[in-house]
């Protein structure tokens, strides 16, 4: 699996995306415009979000958001970014939790909750269907 | 202000309203295990570990009491760099009441997001997963593999520790250091086992679905028993020679070391793991080794494994005690190097192969079925404890065990 960093805003890559037959939610991820973070792999986003590391690339302090447990793109994100099922990221998460050496990231309930959050704080980070990307925010990782 | 902040936080789990965190703010979660192991072997019981009165075989036939444990924890944050945790586990206890026990409680400081300070009682880093072993949902397996994690039954530590993580590349590396006491009931002899001045150093490196670790723990140990005090008392009483060999054997202030080098690969479908540890008590206790190998599959919700486990005392179990003719001429000194050497060969040896699945069937539930088969060495009692009259050592047993992991 490749990463690409491109930002997709035609409604024509829309179209496309949705006609070459997936129906399901496409994940990417996402950070604060005035972050200067542009780019990051497919392990630096699961090793933020698994709680393994806690800066951006950049050296930047990196707070990670989910999205509501058991969502589609929750589900999504972690398969495609950390290979692990809902069960595997809850036994990984209590390993930390329990040994108390850390806490899973926040619970956000809605999509817009995460860009309104995202767009203020640039150590924030999360992810979405690509669907609701706009311009609150900066895609840093795309999985095919 | 705060209440208004618990209970906030106690409705809404880990949900945030605003970018802002109210400080302090709390968490309240748990975990727990209900479990049933039956074994072969009706003359000894089989448990988990050293710490538990009762077990399966002699003492129940089918037992909750091995692996059924509840745990609460609350986490505190007080300021963005300050948090604090306490968590009270109740499981079988050396007296075989369920007893709630703080077997957490510490305040941890973030210098930096990669160094932190802890200080309170905090779990010792023995194992790879000895951090957790309590919590059924985090393994693969019913319990972690008995020979291996039997080896150091003391879990927690009252002092403080460092942590200190490093990124170099894909490659991560985490430090931790840990100084401090540590303090356990024995069962049977109802004495206690005391660790002072227990200094160790834990090792992380991992490399995507690579984990290396290294850990050594030392510590000065004593054991405060009145049957082995008897003992020794005993042999003081029979000159040098008898003074020789209570110091040789008891364990007072006698220097405990420890080292462990476990390895894991785990891509997401499938795992392998496995663990090698060492530990010398410099007592009647003996030096012994063990090591395990265990992987799975993952299809679905269910997730098979195997495991392949072997514990072995690397010391003299038995030793000729006081010399002839002393024992020829004295009665009690006869006595004192027959139980000298019952005690010596209570080591154990023994090898088992497990195989299991777990299906987690729910969200925030697995249940689990393990089948396994020990061979246990000659003379050996295995890792069984409470021999009845009648009991063979050096035997085979079989344990089937069921459980239901939980978190809430």
């Amino acid at each position: 699996m490749s990463f690409l960093n491109r930002i997709e805003m035609s409604a024509l890559g829309t179209a496309l995306f949705f006609m070459a037959g997936c129906a399901m939610a496409d994940v990417v991820v996402v950070v604060s415009p005035s972050s200067s973070v542009t780019a990051m792999s497919q392990n630096q986003v699961s090793d933020i979000f698994l709680g393994k590391a806690s800066r951006f690339p950049n050296g930047d302090r990196a707070v990670p958001l989910d999205l509501e447990e058991g969502s589609d793109e929750r589900d999504q994100f972690y398969m495609k970014y950390a290979g692990k099922s809902p069960a595997q990221v809850r036994a990984h998460w209590s390993k930390i939790v329990f040994t108390g050496k850390g806490l899973p990231p926040k619970e956000v309930l809605h999509s817009q909750e995460i860009k309104k959050l995202i767009a203020e704080n640039h150590n924030l980070i999360g992810y979405m269907d690509r669907s609701m990307v706009d311009a609150k925010v900066k895609v840093v990782a795309v999985m095919e | 202000m705060s209440a208004a902040c618990v209970l906030m936080a106690l409705a809404c789990g880990n949900a945030m309203a605003d970018s802002g965190t109210e400080f302090p703010a709390f968490s309240l979660r748990g975990f727990g295990t209900i479990g049933l192991a039956h074994s072969s072997e009706d003359k000894a019981d089989f448990l988990a570990n050293d710490l538990q009165a009762k077990g399966a075989g002699y003492s129940r036939d089918w037992s909750p009491d091995v692996d059924s444990r509840v745990g609460i924890q609350l986490d505190a944050k007080f300021m963005s760099q300050l948090s604090g945790v306490v968590q009270v586990v109740s499981e079988q206890r050396s007296d075989g009441s369920y007893r709630p026990e703080v077997e957490w409680a510490n305040v941890k400081y973030e210098v930096t997001p990669d160094l932190s300070l802890r200080a309170g009682r905090i779990v010792l880093p023995t194992f790879m997963v000895s951090d957790y072993r309590k919590v059924g949902y985090a393994m693969p397996w019913v319990r972690p593999p008995v020979e291996v994690y039997s080896l150091v039954p003391l879990t927690r530590s009252d002092g403080a520790d460092v942590s200190y993580r490093m990124q170099f590349g894909e490659f991560k590396n985490i430090v931790q250091i840990t100084y401090g006491e540590s303090s356990a009931d024995l069962v049977d002899s109802g004495g206690k086992v005391k660790g002072r001045n227990g200094w160790g150093i834990s090792d992380t490196l991992e490399h995507g679905p690579a984990t290396l670790r290294v850990s050594y723990f030392k510590s000065d140990f004593s054991v405060d028993s009145p049957g082995l005090n008897a003992l020794f008392d005993g042999f003081r009483q029979f000159g040098p020679q008898g003074v020789a060999i209570a110091n040789k054997y008891e364990a007072d202030n006698k220097s405990f070391s420890f080292i462990s080098v476990g390895g894991s690969y785990d891509p997401g479908k499938w795992f392998v793991m496995g663990e090698w540890g060492l530990t010398d008590s410099q007592s009647i206790y003996g030096k012994r080794e063990a090591w395990y190998v265990s992987g799975g599959y993952r299809f679905g919700k269910f997730t098979p494994y195997a495991t392949y486990s072997r514990v072995g005392m690397k010391s003299k179990t038995s030793d000729p005690g006081l010399p002839p003719p002393i024992p020829q001429v004295s009665a009690s000194a006869a006595e004192l190097n027959a139980q000298l050497n019952t005690i010596l060969a209570e080591g154990p040896d023994q090898a088992t192969v497990s195989l299991g699945t777990r299906w987690d069937f729910a969200k925030n539930a697995a249940f689990k079925m393990q089948f396994d088969h020990s061979d246990i060495g000659k003379g050996s009692p295995g890792t069984l404890d409470h021999m009845q009259p009648g009991f063979k050592p050096g035997g085979k047993y079989n344990v089937f065990s069921v459980v239901i992991d939980f978190l809430f």
